[in-house]
């Protein structure tokens, strides 16, 4: 039996540049948080669709696998090019699990929120931690997210109420109406 | 929580080369001395913890591997690797942009990197990167426990660790949260903040305890205080209620805990918080607390388990505090000793909102 409740994914390339993310950030999120980099807006982008559906005992299994390059190319040249000191901002939205936070604050989230790097196993990983937060009763939903950006970039999220063992978003949302949001 | 051994533990510390070197200069009360680091544009000296001896980032993961699994460590395919650290490769990447005059989106190199590269060297059967900031150890411990109790695997290794960054020691002293003065004083009134420290450490987690066990995880917990993304509430309401949550989880009461390891940064606000939540959870009776960031730094995403490593082993041998009088929580003016198979319980605070309570019990342990 399945456990999903409802998935999202969201599609874009280089083009669409983090304004493009925000605009259509809003029409799902009236109130955006200032300051946030691409990784938070991927992150929101794909999981506000949800939120009407999420509980607060629900937790946030967060992969991503690269950083916010944009962010991070930022540091790089402030601290070890220029010598300057990072925005204070940048520096926090570094921390990888701040798309977590961002995401867990804006659908008010009160389980766990675990952020890992996504490699070859991600789903497989975000499925087990979810399961054992599930298994003993310490959330009663769990929020996947997955982010991939190289030159496209795809966010992935799924809802579920109960352990799944797919390989990925495809088995996962086998048999349910996925939103797809291509920007 | 299925009870899982901490089997074996090895760390690499400003404190000394491995553990049992730290153990020794914690015992004879020798702290590390500081290096300096100026920031940028102020120009302002503030102190770091570095760990000696020029190892590379590494080398240190492959002796730490070494030292806890030994040196023929066989099959690992029974065995899970978590990677626990919020600056992974970022030295490289400095490094790199510094040599190419800035950085190029094709410099970015995966999340993943680390753990993939040490699964396929050493053969474990899976292995991941967990990065909750500063609570990314605590994660790595009580979610590796969680996974052997659910017989996902039959061992885990989880490898926690902080380089030296620059963009770490740039990005806390721009936000204002290094010490100026260099004195690492959590819970002191007048504390100006922490000092961080470089630290390697690994420990190997299992069902069974093995020849000689460091301690058992009993229990633990871990959330998100949505509240703010740098500080948890200053009413300690989230802390106390992950500490709570922790103790449910372990099958323990507060009037049951024998020791409060605090997260103690020495930050003005989280140490407020912390103190708030921990008299809000134990009220008057409050149990002996021992903070160990003057003695490693604040070892950022590794402290879960280099500060977890190094209390376990010295529960005979904690340190006094100089300032205990004036501290906001009773912290100790004489050295503290606590009996072997004393309940522990150990904090673990992050940015991101992310707070953990871990339920720790020195050596093999009787049910408690």
């Amino acid at each position: 039996m399945s456990h999903v409740i409802a998935a999202c994914s969201v599609r874009g390339n280089s083009e669409n540049t983090d304004k493009d993310l925000k605009t259509a950030l809003i029409s799902w999120l009236p109130t955006t948080p200032r300051r946030i980099d691409r990784l938070i807006l991927q992150a929101l982008l794909c999981t506000a669709p949800l939120k009407a559906m999420t509980r607060r005992d629900c937790g946030l299994y967060l992969a991503s696998r690269h950083p916010a390059r944009a962010t991070m190319g930022s540091l790089l040249d402030s601290v070890c090019v220029h010598q300057l000191q990072p925005k204070p901002f940048e520096f926090v939205n570094s921390v990888s699990n701040a798309a977590g936070f961002h995401v867990a604050a804006q659908l008010g989230l009160e389980g766990p929120n675990l952020f890992i790097g996504a490699g070859p196993n991600v789903w497989k990983h975000l499925q087990a931690m979810a399961a054992l937060d599930l298994a003993d009763d310490l959330v009663g939903q769990a929020l996947l997210v997955v982010i991939d950006e190289d030159q496209a970039f795809e966010a992935q999220a799924v809802l579920i109420a109960g352990p799944s063992q797919a390989a990925d978003f495809a088995g996962l949302t086998a048999g349910i109406d996925v939103l797809q949001l291509q920007l | 929580m299925t009870p899982v051994y901490l089997q074996r533990g090895a760390l690499h510390s400003a404190l000394g080369a491995d553990l049992r070197a730290a153990n020794a200069a914690l015992r004879n009360g020798l702290q590390p001395t500081a290096n300096t680091v100026l920031l940028h544009e102020l120009q302002a000296p503030r102190a770091y913890l570095a760990v000696a001896g020029g190892e590379t980032p590494g080398e240190h993961c492959d002796r730490l591997i070494r030292e806890t699994l030994g040196d023929e460590p066989g099959a690992l395919d029974d065995c899970l690797l978590i990677v626990a650290s919020t600056s992974l490769d970022i030295d490289e990447l400095e490094a790199r942009a510094a040599r190419h005059g800035g950085f190029h989106p094709d410099h970015s190199t995966s999340l993943d990197l680390i753990a993939e590269r040490l699964r396929e060297r050493f053969g474990f059967v899976d292995a991941f990167t967990l990065n909750t900031a500063c609570t990314s150890a605590a994660n790595g411990l009580l979610y590796g426990a969680r996974m052997l109790g659910a017989h996902l695997y039959r061992r885990v290794l989880v490898l926690a660790f902080e380089t030296p960054s620059a963009i770490a020691q740039q990005g806390f002293g721009a936000l204002g949260l290094v010490s100026p003065s260099g004195d690492y004083r959590p819970f002191h009134p007048q504390r100006d903040g922490l000092v961080l420290g470089e630290a390697y450490a690994a420990t190997l987690l299992a069902l069974e305890p093995g020849p000689a066990p460091l301690a058992r995880l009993l229990g633990g917990f871990s959330a998100c205080d949505t509240s703010s993304l740098t500080n948890t509430r200053e009413d300690g309401s989230h802390i106390e209620w992950v500490m709570r949550e922790a103790l449910r989880g372990a099958g323990v009461t507060a009037e049951q805990i024998g020791l409060v390891k605090p997260h103690g940064t020495a930050t003005g606000a989280n140490d407020s918080a912390e103190s708030n939540g921990v008299r809000r959870l134990f009220g008057e009776a409050l149990p002996p607390l021992c903070v160990l960031k003057p003695w490693l730094g604040h070892t950022l995403g590794a402290c879960g388990l280099t500060e977890t490593l190094l209390l376990v082993e010295n529960l005979a041998h904690l340190p006094a505090c100089d300032y205990a009088r004036d501290a906001l929580l009773p912290l100790s003016g004489e050295p503290l000793a606590v009996t072997e198979g004393s309940l522990l319980l150990a904090n673990y605070f992050g940015f991101g909102g992310n707070n953990a309570s871990l339920v720790l019990q020195r050596g093999a342990g009787d049910a408690p």
